[in-house]
């Protein structure tokens, strides 16, 4: 267990990739949507919120990248990497996401910052309560980072070429199942899936995803080599 | 300073030795550590400390715990002796050996040597 | 005693490839190991086992009495330093910050001084340091985690003489107050040679010499003279190498000279000359069936 705060003290001695960067990502964003909106005038309902959620992905990749060979150097584990890693992350998203709830109500306050823009409050998905705002944010960012950290395992383990595999494996995945449903013309059954399950379900099914996710990512480091 | 084509323990036992035998390292003086003499050389504490046991064992070097090691008594005369032997060994037998093929007789032989040690005596005046 | 590192019938494959061949070898410590050999012969990849940086393909491993791999109760005592290590994006300072969270031997005080003593940047991007400041860095880790077996994989490659010999200096003196097992990898025999109580040669993965620093050293001798002298003096005796001008003649043979040697040498008038131990390492070499480069001279 020690070995695992070590290892989160370690990420956090230059927070410049899980701390610094979203944040850099988001305001970046927030700018590049609200000075439009306010020249423009609103409303702008954006889903540019995506942007810091999307680059937790990249995150995710780098951090095993470029965090894990030298901690491996000065004799941590690659579990306990995993683990102290995963474990800082997911205590980083509670704070991120209680940060976008917060502004989000802000935004809600000042009527979308005076504008009309709706830049935390994304149509369909952050649309309920503060709480579940921050439930789903903070979920969607663990779930987000492990899956960027199954595109560093990969590419550790078995190079860019596994890395191209995985990629195509997905995308024919994809296509395989979009083929399916098409084919049985089944679309309007996975919307109606989607109306009837509640925000709370579908964060909880997100969770179990990431927690599935996790336990993945933790079996492949194992394999890896610097 | 140490050359690297025989085994370094020997040297420093050897150049020990060397300071007892030329009176430069008196009986009872202290003899440097073997850390000194490792970051003397520039090598390993162990092989240093090898060395210093070689004389150790030859009795010509005393150990006193927690003060140190220093050259034990009669060591410098026990020296002489061996070295003495070993000079007429490696120079002596030899040198009459060659002094014989080259047909030399043995008072040739001793004025040569007579000769060369005046010629020595000369240079260090 | 228990060995402070023990390999049996290492082997490690890629493919088609053979890096380790059925490596055995026990350390014990505190010690100061040389693990030499030419490119390619395996000594990254049985440094990087041990450190559990990389896995075996068959045989055993034991540091500090345990298999190291993700073995959190000895990992924190092997300090491992390469050339070519990875960083995150750090500065200098950084990089040392993080080791003395990893190493519970970690002396601060020897960092700040081995970091000033080579003239490290403490607040540059480690990303921007030159090759020579790079190999610095991993000196000054490897030396201040005073871990209880460190290993150094070629680490001063980048090092100029003068930062060279400061890093041999550094390290005895600190070995001197802190012992532990040392393994190191290089190509520069003749500069560390001092350092080494004991060496072990890698060729294509496998063991040819596993002996002590000062047996090796003299082990081959070089008799020289006109040629049929010496062939009267190799006889019966194992001959190396074999070179010839007109009527002269240069063999190496091996065994050490020992007390008849010198008066029968004086006899025959050839001149006998030990060798030196990167001279017998690179005929060892030889002996192991791959010549050595054009020109080179012993």
């Amino acid at each position: 267990m020690s070995s695992s705060i070590k290892v989160a003290r370690y990420q956090l001695i230059y927070p410049g990739l899980l701390v610094i960067a979203p944040w850099i990502v988001l305001a970046g964003t927030f700018v590049i949507n609200l000075l439009p909106t306010v020249i423009r005038g609103g409303p702008n309902p954006t889903k540019a919120l995506a942007s810091i959620f999307a680059f937790m992905v990249f995150v995710g990749m780098l951090t095993i990248v470029r965090s894990l060979p030298f901690a491996l150097a000065l004799g941590a584990s690659r579990r306990s990497f995993y683990l102290g890693t995963v474990t800082l992350v997911v205590a980083l998203s509670a704070v991120y996401g209680l940060a976008i709830a917060g502004l989000q109500a802000v935004e809600r306050a000042t009527g979308g910052w005076g504008v009309s823009m709706s830049f935390f409050q994304p149509q369909y998905i952050l649309t309920g309560a503060w709480y579940l705002t921050w439930l789903t944010s903070f979920v969607c960012l663990v779930l987000l980072f492990v899956y960027g950290t199954w595109f560093g395992l990969i590419q550790q383990r078995w190079d860019t070429f596994g890395l191209l595999v995985f990629v195509f494996g997905q995308v024919t995945v994809a296509l395989v199942i979009i083929f399916i449903v098409g084919g049985n013309h089944d679309w309007h059954r996975v919307g109606h899936f989607f109306t009837t399950i509640t925000a709370a379900g579908l964060t909880g099914l997100l969770a179990a995803v990431a927690a599935a996710l996790c336990a993945g990512g933790f079996a492949l480091i194992r394999g890896v080599t610097v | 300073m140490l050359d690297d084509a025989t085994p370094i323990f020997s040297q420093i036992a050897e150049r020990l030795a060397d300071e007892i035998a030329d009176g430069e390292l008196a009986e009872g003086d202290r003899v440097p550590s073997t850390n000194e003499l490792a970051a003397f050389y520039r090598i390993n504490p162990a092989t240093a400390a090898k060395g210093v046991n070689v004389l150790i064992d030859d009795g010509l070097l005393e150990k006193r715990r927690g003060i140190g090691m220093f050259v034990a008594a009669g060591a410098r005369d026990r020296l002489l002796g061996d070295r003495r032997q070993r000079f007429a060994e490696r120079y002596v037998e030899p040198m009459v050996a060659e002094a014989n093929r080259l047909g030399l007789d043995e008072d040739a032989l001793v004025d040569l040597v007579l000769e060369c040690s005046r010629a020595q005596e000369a240079l260090e005046r | 005693m228990t060995p402070v590192i023990s390999l049996t019938r290492l082997t490690r494959r890629y493919r088609d490839v053979l890096a380790l061949d059925e490596v055995t070898l026990d350390i014990d410590g505190p010690s100061i190991t040389g693990l030499l050999g030419r490119n390619g012969a395996g000594k990254t990849t049985l440094l990087r086992i041990i450190a559990a940086q990389e896995f075996a393909s068959d045989g055993r491993i034991a540091v500090l009495g345990g298999d190291p791999v993700e073995n959190e109760a000895i990992l924190p005592h092997i300090a491992f330093v390469r050339e070519d290590q990875a960083f995150p994006k750090f500065r200098v300072r950084h990089a040392l910050n993080a080791a003395s969270l990893f190493y519970p031997n970690w002396s601060a005080e020897l960092a700040r001084e081995l970091a000033a003593d080579f003239e490290l940047p403490l607040n540059r991007w480690v990303g921007r340091l030159s090759r020579g400041m790079r190999s610095a860095l991993g000196a000054v880790i490897g030396l201040a985690a005073r871990a209880d077996v460190t290993l150094f994989d070629e680490p001063y490659a980048g090092l100029d003489a003068v930062a060279r010999r400061m890093f041999y200096d550094r390290l005895l003196a600190d070995y001197a107050e802190h012992p532990r097992t040392v393994l190191l990898s290089t190509h520069l025999i003749d500069e560390v040679s001092g350092l080494l109580e004991r060496v072990v040669m890698l060729d294509r993965g496998r063991i040819v010499i596993d002996a002590g620093a000062d047996d090796v050293r003299g082990a081959f001798i070089r008799v020289s003279g006109a040629a049929a002298a010496v062939e009267e003096f190799v006889a019966g005796r194992a001959v190396l190498e074999r070179r010839r001008i007109a009527s002269q003649e240069t063999a190496v043979v091996a065994g050490g000279m020992d007390d008849g040697d010198r008066p029968w040498a004086q006899e025959l008038h050839v001149s006998l000359e030990p060798l030196s131990l990167q001279q017998v390492l690179i005929h060892t070499s030889v002996q192991a069936g791959r010549p050595p480069k054009e020109g080179t001279t012993v």
